[in-house]
């Protein structure tokens, strides 16, 4: 067990862990945009 | 329900415990029974995290915020992507490394046995308070709305459950979760496409959500920042990153499932698919809950949803005069969603909102339960009275696989730290290992009983139950606080991180005595006053060796 194992995509976890956070950005914005949008 | 729910009901359980035990067979070592030889793929320990999260008076009464309070409870869940990487990134390889069964093994090689020992209790206790709630709940709420006697649906619950968990110990509880995940989103969205296609011909998607809307029940982002109030996104993010790290990182029903994974790469990427999809999954859960809302514009609910309330109301002198308003508030509100007259709409939303409220403090009254709240049982209303035969059944099934799921997590963990951190740390010492997974599977079935006696128990205990179970929440930050010492303080030692618990939880309940503060942030409280005693208190003690 090593601190080294790969992700299967993307090449590293920093990476991955990039793409998590921003697709919670982008989640925040969607969400934020429909209840802009309907919630009146 | 029809005998085709019951069919589907029946087909659905027997599926899942016969899945669990079949997957689990063979579980001949400590090892295989309480880390499933550390074989579990990502996606079935993906699943059954999320499984054990989703318990059913989660399932049951978020569509019923949704319903009276709008989508804003979804924030809540901001905090958990971030909390998945940094448990990812720092908790998972060090557990994985040290080779640990519990979380709480891992303190005594960082620490020393007295701060394993006070996590192990700390657990054992809120948890221990907790798991009787989580099988009584779905219980007390099935029977009144359905008439089933409670005590028998908490008996097959609770026995469906113990033979599973006793018998394949954490894969048959990692399996069944994998399957109960599935039949619980397949229920949710037979939920969700029946409200839509339940709402009348002349009312166009767009117009349901622009209705939702004018209602608040939209509100899926709130910015405005409030102590006192858990949802909006600061709250959520912050607060509810600290839950989910807390959760995740020291709570071992959570801890336990991706220990079984069979490497770091597979164990991290349970993890974050767990954070990327939950999200999602809760807004669906609370859309359902807003569709249900729209629905009853056009069809005319009941004044309370829970009918033994309603009842009592019933038999009051006032009961005609305030069901004559709720009829002409009821179809004020109904012309004004037909005409999308928002205005109206709102105004007469605001009177239906009165009449309900003065309903529920009369039924309160009557019955002498003071404040009645009928939010539990408002999804379970449409359910029944709505739903066509066979998605009944579905939906069933699916509030069955939520409670079944988080009751096998939460015996399982209990029993595994109950014999790695109490019996074989500090009562039996060095035995075989074939007696060790004995003292595991009659641990299982232990805390099986407690959880069935408890529950049958709890039904009787009214607001106590409720009190318990935030109770359970108020241990979290300290537990949190001592990983973190554990992780990233190297001049903390045993002693120090010891008596910081202890500071951290008395501070944690003294805040939750004397302020009005939103329990979210109690776990930002108690992991900071761990984390700076600790500190603190290790800085002092290096010092005092150095001099």
């Amino acid at each position: 067990m090593t601190e080294e194992e790969k992700p299967p995509f993307w090449g590293s976890w920093a990476r991955v862990y990039a793409g998590v956070a921003v697709y919670l950005a982008l989640l925040i914005l969607l969400f934020d945009w429909f209840t802009r949008s309907w919630n009146r | 329900m029809r005998p085709l729910d019951w069919a589907v009901l029946a087909a659905s359980l027997a599926g899942i415990v016969f899945y669990g035990m079949w997957r689990s067979r063979g579980s001949r070592t400590t090892s295989q029974y309480l880390l499933a030889g550390k074989t579990m793929p990502w996606y079935a320990m993906a699943l059954s995290i999320m499984a054990t999260q989703a318990s059913a008076i989660t399932f049951i009464s978020t569509t019923g915020q949704s319903y009276v309070d709008g989508m804003r409870f979804v924030q809540m869940y901001f905090g958990l992507p971030l909390a998945m990487v940094l448990i990812s990134a720092f908790a998972v390889p060090r557990f994985h490394n040290a080779g640990v069964y519990t979380a709480y093994e891992y303190l005594e090689k960082r620490f020393d046995g007295k701060t394993r020992a006070l996590a192990s209790i700390i657990f054992l206790l809120s948890r221990g308070l907790a798991v009787g709630v989580a099988l009584s709940a779905p219980a007390v709420v099935l029977t009144v709305m359905l008439g089933w006697p409670s005590h028998w649906t908490t008996l097959v619950m609770g026995v469906l459950v113990v033979a599973y968990t006793a018998g394949g110990g954490i894969a048959a509880v990692t399996w069944t979760e994998f399957v109960q995940m599935l039949v619980m989103t397949a229920g949710l969205l037979a939920a969700l496409l029946t409200v839509i296609l339940l709402l009348p011909s002349e009312v166009s998607f767009p117009d349901a959500l622009a209705v939702a809307g004018a209602a608040g029940r939209l509100n899926a982002v709130v910015w405005r920042f409030n102590p006192n109030d858990q949802y909006n996104i600061w709250s959520g993010l912050i607060g509810g990153m600290f839950l989910a790290l807390a959760y995740f990182g020291c709570d071992q029903s959570q801890v336990q499932r991706y220990l079984t994974g069979r490497s770091i790469t597979q164990s991290r990427l349970g993890l974050l698919f767990n954070g990327i999809a939950k999200i999602p999954m809760q807004f669906f859960i609370l859309f359902t809950g807003a569709m249900v809302f729209v629905f009853y514009v056009y069809t005319q609910p009941p004044l309370i949803f829970q009918p033994q309330a309603m009842a009592a109301l019933e038999q009051l002198p006032e009961a005609p005069q305030v069901r004559a308003d709720y009829d002409a508030a009821f179809a004020m509100r109904r012309e004004a969603a037909r005409r999308l007259d928002f205005e109206a709409f709102r105004a007469a939303q605001k009177r239906v909102d009165e009449v309900r409220r003065r309903a529920l403090a009369l039924a309160g009254e009557a019955t002498g339960q003071g404040r009645i709240n009928d939010t539990n049982y408002i999804f379970l209303w449409f359910v029944i009275h709505h739903i066509p035969a066979g998605v009944v059944g579905l939906i069933m099934a699916a509030i069955f696989a939520a409670a079944m799921s988080t009751i096998s997590a939460e015996i399982n963990s209990l029993a595994t730290v109950s014999m790695v951190d109490i019996y074989r740390r500090f009562l039996r010492r060095n035995a075989e290992d074939r007696h060790y997974l004995a003292a595991s599977r009659w641990l299982t079935v232990f805390w099986g009983a407690y959880a069935i006696v408890t529950a049958l128990y709890a039904q009787n205990l009214g607001s106590l139950v409720e009190a318990v179970n935030r109770l359970g929440s108020l241990f979290y930050g300290t537990l949190l606080g001592v990983f973190v010492l554990a992780f990233f303080v190297p001049q903390a030692r045993g002693t120090s991180a010891f008596w910081a618990m202890l500071f951290g939880e008395a501070v944690v309940l003294a805040v939750w005595q004397f302020t009005g503060i939103a329990f979210l942030w109690l776990n930002v409280l108690g992991c900071l006053c761990v984390v700076a005693f600790g500190f603190a208190a290790g800085l002092l003690a290096s010092r005092g060796r150095a001099g």
